[in-house]
């Protein structure tokens, strides 16, 4: 954990640093634009400023000027006004005149004092105004003069001081004065416009220079702000990057786990083609991980520091990126092979310093220069994970070492108390061995003495066997002998009966010809009748000689030539009429290979053949029946006697050729005969050296075909002669070949039509198993009708293939295929994930309803099937249909314990159903259909037993899945009688409710598949019933009820009658029962080795021991793999032996192989 | 000349393994190889051989010697209620468990000369699942199966049982269960009623029942790390889901290859139950 800590705050302490620098490094260049645009606004805004004020300053100036001027000008017309007063007083005397005067004298004085104060700044003007003052005060003076005079002296006093002309010099100096001071402050006005307009020039150009600074640097500063962004977003891609893969790197995870997360995680984020890890081992760098490589072979497992590009970039531990890889490059010593990625990407993970990891990524496009930061930056990450996942690996192993070493310890320990025991153990015997020491001289002493007693005992022994072999060899000889008197006195007796059988048939034959005329035609018929059995006795009599006389050696083979073609001839005579009589062809054929004459005993060739012809026509009601003789490829002269009639079975095959046997028991009835012609034949033929095989199909005919020597040479072995089954299509007379009769699910599949063409996607669709047309019609009318559309599957591969392509909404499903059986089917569709969820309804002849609602179809109905029984089928699939709710129905007669189930067990996708009773229990199901029920055993109105065993036989009932839930211990048989309807079974105590919850989850997600692997491959191969199986009866000792269940279902659907015992004990008391039942015995026993109570062994012993099952073939089984015991048990009396865990195919070949036929 | 020596030790060992093999089925190939060579060398002193050849020869021609030899190959020493606090576990935390089945089996694997399987079976009694159950005990030693099946024990060995007894939390007394005479005890047939002895090998043999609890206890020791996971292997197939196992103190389940099959369920006193998953 450490380590993971260290890893993460490793890559966090990186990052944050990074971040920092980060800041600074894309801030700074804002800030300081930032700066230079406050700068330079706040400079051009002072300029601006400035300029506009030295602006309004002028313009106050220019206005000042001008107001001097004004002034100026002012007192110069006051001057001139009092002048105009003066001169009109003058003139006229009269002193209205003489108001602009007095009026301008007042008002010099003030506009004097004016302009005093407007030039008061300006020295240059101000000097000039004492002589103004003094030119106005002149000016005044003499206007003040000439007025006084006019007023005192009269006009022409005053027109004397006008003459004078100093009132005109007076008014010129002032005008002079003031046109002086005028064209100053006009100087000093025209110099102040010219600034002002310079002011106004330099106040245009410089805001035109600020918009243009500004602009630029408006560009300048977005353009850095789009810069900051897009560093942020690529920063928060490379940390996003390594925030996850730190989440990939973090917890305990091994080495090449580690390198496959890490690879695969930067592989995607980088959006990298393919990519290669390598990490550092023993000085080189191993391949641990790729990702999306395409052959492993050519990239290469190990690189050494320095070798190839990612050699280099261990040794450097700098990143190298390749772009444009040349064609030829991967030859060079890249991990990249066969698609050629353009651009590669090496880089290293570091870790201190040291290179302990490399990447390689493969790109079709460009490598993001993002991927090279990202990866630089979790180049350490990597490092230190793979550290410490290394620290990790090697901490685990010490770990393995510290507690191997431990088990050493403790077995070093455990070891001495032995070797402890020991010593103290030898001490003792020491002790005790000096004392037997002495006892065993004694002991010798008598031993001697003894010894040479049983010497001559054993003397005597010799002897006493010595007597006894010859006694054996005489009884041998008796034995032989009375063969022999046997088969002379079954020669003689016939004799005998032969005569006075004769006279019988002479008399019954003159009776019947009833030439006397004396006799009704009631008794002539009895006469004939009379003749007729004396014939058949006759035959027989003949017959048993015959055979007595073959087993007893009595007759004698005398060869002589015989023509081939006269015994064709011979025979065909022979047999013509009856066949015509009977209506059947008769055909002989002699192949131009066969040589004209043979060498052998005529008169039992002839003997044989006749019987073979007989019995050909006599087992033939049409058709024809034909005689070839040919050649057989080893030289031999084959006479092959074929017909078209009933035909012999496989199984029944050897038995016709022993004697007082015939094919069937009932044939006897209807054929007549004795039985004992084809033992003569087969004994005859087997004399003249030669042999009979047959090949014969039931129902279609049989070959007799006799093989002799061209020229006799002996008789045969016994034991040679053979049956054949295997060659009934080489015979001569073609019959159809017997095909076994399985549809090609091609041509039966499309044979029915349905809507598989017009499915609509949205609609429900059934999928009906079933070859039975008619049947097929009504319950896919009834589908229509409850607007389902149908699929029709005529075989189980049909169905298995449609079920799985078109995943039907549910089956109906018959049992009785042509192909295979229909729980085949559904055991099929119950253990593949996709279909497991379709329920399946079942419909057929015969009951195997708990085994089809145990494998999980949710109903079944037997044959003959009313239509309204197939629309409640319907319905019930319907309702299954549309309920999504998982349904539990609980059955529990305490009301309290009932809530706290419900309450346990119910939650979202469960529903559960309480009841009380049994009976409630029994409406509900009859109602509805669960998932699951939970069952107490103690209910008011009837046992958990009974319930359970009338729900396992009612049909209108659906039966869930059960668990029986008890307060109350079981015995072992209520157990067993409980395991039939319910897998599990749950005691209640403390810890109850956890193994129920537990319990009901399995049920409700079937996830546990039942059948192990073997099974369903074998179920494969053996399509169909086996009929060597078919009503066998099978003892299964077995006590473990794992194992029971797997036989049960294996056996079952081969139409095998189960029983099971729980030990030896058990399984005698079991075959003791079959045998006073009579009839139904035990076939075969497959028989545990290791149980409780009586092992398997000791079983098999006390089988062996009744005279009664002494051929009762027993298979041992047994967890042991030590050929020993597979003697032992043979030993014991097994037939067979097989080893768990058990390979159910070799099983069924050796409950095949041994099953009695 | 040290190492050669060693290295050609090694390879008689080897042989003699391979021997005991393929002559009579007995597999100790897989066993810790010091354990083996320590009971060996044992085994020479004892068989007066003077090399391992020497003994090779003498056990291929000797079937006679085989079981003796094997009862100094496994190491056979147990006590009864050995460890009480593993059984106190089994009774307080288990056994509540076990109680929910209607039928059980046990599998105690190596019962050497069945000191466990009594003690289970009493613990069983004492707890009310004796009648219910069945006892598998088995061992590939035939002697020590034999001398379970007689449940014969030395009388001074007693005392260490009944102690261990009583501390495991034991309901009544141990003298209950056994009688003594000549210097030996002979536990109560009725223990065994229920028992089925039986000679099956961890390392050749497989699964021959469903159970749902296996005690195999300071048996793992002497395996190597193949073995010990192939024999875990049969316990993870052999017990029902939710099923527990049983091991020695200084055992582990940690470092198996089916460690992920199994949570601890008391890890002090080595019990481990069979996930549901599984």
């Amino acid at each position: 954990m450490n380590d993971g800590n260290s890893t993460l705050s490793t890559a966090g302490r990186s990052s944050g640093l990074a971040r920092k620098s980060l800041r600074s490094r894309s801030v700074l260049p804002l800030l300081v634009g930032f700066c230079a645009v406050v700068v330079f606004f706040v400079t051009s805004s002072l300029t601006g400023y400035n300029k506009i004020r030295s602006l309004r300053d002028n313009s106050q100036m220019v206005a000042h000027t001008h107001t001097v001027i004004k002034t100026l000008e002012s007192i110069l017309s006051l001057a001139k006004d009092a002048e105009t007063g003066q001169r009109g007083y003058l003139l006229t005397g009269e002193a209205a005149y003489l108001e602009p005067y007095s009026e301008a004298l007042k008002r010099i004085e003030v506009r004097v004092a004016d302009l005093e104060r407007l030039i008061v700044d300006n020295p240059a003007q101000l000097g000039r105004v004492p002589m103004l003052k003094y030119h106005i005060a002149n000016k005044l003076g003499e206007l003040a003069e000439t007025i006084e005079l006019q007023r005192s002296r009269g006009p022409e006093a005053a027109l004397v001081v006008v003459r004078s002309d100093r009132g005109k010099i007076f008014m010129d100096a002032l005008r002079q004065n003031i046109g002086e001071m005028v064209a100053a402050e006009e100087q000093l006005r025209s110099r102040r416009l010219a600034e002002s307009d310079l002011a106004f020039r330099t106040a245009v150009w410089n805001s035109i220079a600020v918009s243009v600074v500004g602009l630029v640097l408006a560009t300048v500063i977005t353009w850095l702000l789009r810069r900051v962004e897009v560093a942020k977003q690529r920063q928060e891609w490379i940390q996003s990057g390594q925030l996850r893969l730190a989440g990939q790197l973090v917890g305990e995870q091994k080495v090449d786990d580690l390198a496959d997360n890490a690879l695969r995680f930067l592989s995607d984020y980088l959006e990298a083609q393919v990519g290669a890890m390598y990490i550092e081992k023993d000085g080189a760098f191993q391949r641990f991980a790729t990702y999306a490589l395409p052959t492993m072979d050519k990239v290469p497992e190990r690189i050494r520091l320095g070798e190839g590009l990612l050699g280099q970039v261990a040794k450097d531990g700098k990143p190298v990126s390749v772009d444009d890889v040349p064609d030829g490059y991967l030859t060079i010593g890249s991990a990249m092979g066969q698609r050629r990625p353009r651009h590669l990407l090496i880089v290293p993970a570091t870790v201190d310093g040291s290179v302990n990891a490399v990447i390689e990524f493969g790109f079709f496009k460009r490598v993001p220069s993002d991927a090279l930061e990202l990866l630089d930056r979790v180049g350490e990450s990597i490092g230190v994970a793979v550290r410490s996942a290394r620290y990790r690996a090697r901490v685990q192993e010490l770990l393995e070492e510290t507690q191997a070493q431990s088990e050493e310890v403790q077995a070093q320990s455990e070891e001495l108390r032995v070797s402890n025991e020991e010593l103290e153990e030898q001490t003792r015997a020491l002790k005790e061995s000096q004392v037997t020491m002495e006892e065993q001289q004694a002991a010798l002493e008598q031993t001697n003495a003894q010894l040479e007693q049983q010497t001559k005992v054993l003397a005597k022994q010799k002897g006493d066997l010595h007597r006894a072999t010859n006694t054996l060899e005489k009884q041998a000889r008796a034995v032989e002998q009375a063969s022999r008197y046997k088969s002379e006195f079954l020669a003689n007796m016939s004799h005998e009966l032969r005569t006075p059988l004769n006279s019988s048939l002479i008399l019954a034959k003159l009776l019947s010809d009833n030439k006397g005329g004396n006799l009704t035609e009631e008794q002539v018929k009895y006469a004939q009748t009379i003749q007729s059995a004396g014939n058949d006795l006759l035959g027989l009599i003949n017959e048993v000689l015959d055979l007595s006389k073959v087993e007893s050696g009595h007759i004698e083979v005398i060869p002589e030539p015989v023509e081939v073609a006269r015994l064709a001839e011979n025979l065909r005579g022979m047999f013509s009429p009856i066949a015509t009589q009977k209506g059947v062809a008769f055909r002989v054929h002699v192949s131009p290979k066969v040589p004209e004459s043979l060498v052998t005993d005529s008169q039992r060739l002839e003997q044989v053949l006749k019987n073979l012809l007989s019995n050909a026509l006599k087992f033939t009601e049409r058709g024809e029946v034909t005689l070839v003789i040919d050649r057989a490829k080893d030289g031999r002269v084959t006479l092959a006697v074929s017909d078209t009639g009933i035909g012999i079975p496989p199984e029944q095959q050897q038995i016709i050729f022993e004697p007082f046997r015939q094919g069937d028991g009932t044939t006897n009835r209807k054929y007549g005969g004795t039985g004992l012609g084809l033992s003569i034949s087969r004994e005859l033929v087997r004399l003249l050296g030669g042999e009979i095989q047959l090949s014969s199909e039931a129902g279609k005919g049989s070959v007799f075909t006799v093989l002799l020597p061209e020229i006799y040479s002996g008789a045969a072995d016994a034991s040679s002669e053979v049956v054949s089954s295997g060659k009934f299509e080489t015979k001569p007379v073609v019959h159809e070949a017997p095909t076994p009769v399985r549809f090609s699910s091609q041509s039966a599949a499309r044979v029915i039509p349905d809507d598989r063409d017009r499915l609509k996607g949205d609609g429900r669709f059934i999928l009906i198993v079933e070859d039975d047309e008619p049947f097929v019609h009504i319950v896919a009318d009834l589908a229509h009708e409850m607007s389902f559309q149908c699929l029709v599957a005529t075989t189980a591969e049909d169905a298995l293939t449609l079920t799985r392509q078109y995943l039907p909404s549910a089956v109906v499903l018959d049992l009785g295929l042509p192909d295979n059986s229909g729980l085949f089917v559904l055991e099929r569709l119950k253990q593949d994930a996709r279909t497991r969820h379709i329920p399946v309804h079942v419909v057929s002849a015969s009951d195997y309803t708990d085994k089809a609602l145990s494998m999980g179809a949710i109903g079944y109905m037997l044959k003959p099937v009313k239509r309204e029984q197939l629309a409640q089928a319907f319905e019930k699939l319907e309702l299954r249909l549309t309920q999504k709710l998982q349904r539990v129905l609980i059955v529990e007669d305490n009301e309290v314990q009932l809530d706290s189930l419900r309450l346990l067990l119910g939650s979202g996708g469960v529903e559960t159903v309480g009841v009380l009773t049994a009976g409630e229990c029994l409406e509900q199901l009859k109602a509805n259909t669960f998932d699951c029920m939970v069952l107490d055993l103690t209910l008011p109105d009837a046992s958990g037993f009974s319930l359970l065993e009338t729900l396992s036989t009612s049909e209108q009932h659906s039966f869930p899945p059960v668990i029986v839930y008890t307060g109350r211990e079981l015995s072992a048989s209520e157990e067993q009688r409980l395991r039939k309807y319910s897998k599990s079974i749950i005691i209640k105590g403390a810890k109850s409710p956890e193994r129920l919850l537990d319990e009901v989850t399995l049920f409700l997600h079937q996830v546990v598949s039942e059948l192990p692997a073997e099974k369903q491959d074998m179920l494969e191969k053996v399509r169909g019933r086996d009929d060597t199986l078919e009503d066998r009866r099978i003892l299964l000792v077995e006590d473990d009820v794992r194992n029971v269940f797997a036989l049960t279902s294996l056996f079952e659907p081969y139409g095998v009658k189960l029983t099971v015992a729980r030990n030896g004990r058990e399984a005698l008391d079991a075959l003791e029962k079959s045998l006073s039942t009579g009839g139904a015995g035990v076939d075969l026993v497959l028989m545990d080795l290791m149980m409780p109570e009586m092992d398997g062994m000791t079983a098999i012993r006390e089988i062996r021991k009744r005279p009664v099952w002494k051929k009762l073939p027993i298979i041992a089984l047994t967890a042991k793999a030590m050929k020993n015991d597979r003697e032992q048990s043979l030993d014991a009396g097994a037939n067979d032996y097989l080893a768990k865990p058990l390979d159910v195919e070799k099983l069924l070949s050796l409950v095949r192989v041994w099953m009695p036929r | 000349m040290r190492s050669a020596t060693a290295k050609t030790e090694e390879i008689e060992l080897q042989l003699l393994l391979e021997a005991l093999y393929q002559q009579y089925h007995y597999d100790f190939r897989g066993y810790s190889l010091a354990s083996v060579k320590r009971r060996i060398a044992q085994a020479l002193v004892l068989f007066k051989c003077p090399s391992i050849s020497a003994l090779q020869e003498k056990l291929l021609h000797e079937p006679g010697m085989i079981p003796q030899l094997i009862a100094y190959l496994t190491v056979q020493v147990s006590e009864m209620f050995r460890d009480p606090s593993y059984f106190r576990a089994l009774r307080e935390t288990v056994v509540p468990h076990l109680k929910t089945y209607p039928s059980l089996k046990v599998w105690v694997a190596g019962c050497s000369a069945g000191e466990e399987l009594y003690s289970l079976a009493i613990l069983f009694r004492e707890e009310g699942l004796e009648s219910r159950t069945i006892f598998y005990a088995t061992d590939i030693n035939a002697e020590a199966l034999k001398k379970a099946e007689a449940g014969i024990y030395d009388l001074d060995r007693v005392a260490l049982f009944t102690e261990n007894h009583r501390k495991s939390g034991g309901k009544t007394s141990l003298s209950d269960y056994y009688t003594a005479a000549y210097g030996g005890v002979k536990f109560d047939k009725s223990l065994r009623e229920r028992a089925v002895f039986s000679d099956h090998s961890l390392v050749t043999d497989s699964v021959f029942a469903e159970v749902h609890l296996v005690s195999c206890r300071n048996v793992m020791i002497y395996f190597n790390r193949e073995l010990q996971d192939r024999a875990i292997g049969l316990f993870q197939d052999a017990l029902v889901r939710r099923g527990f196992l049983g091991l020695g103190l200084k055992e582990s389940l940690h470092f198996s290859a089916h460690a992920g099959s199994f949570t601890p369920f008391a890890l002090e006193q080595r019990i481990y139950q069979k996930r549901g998953d599984r």
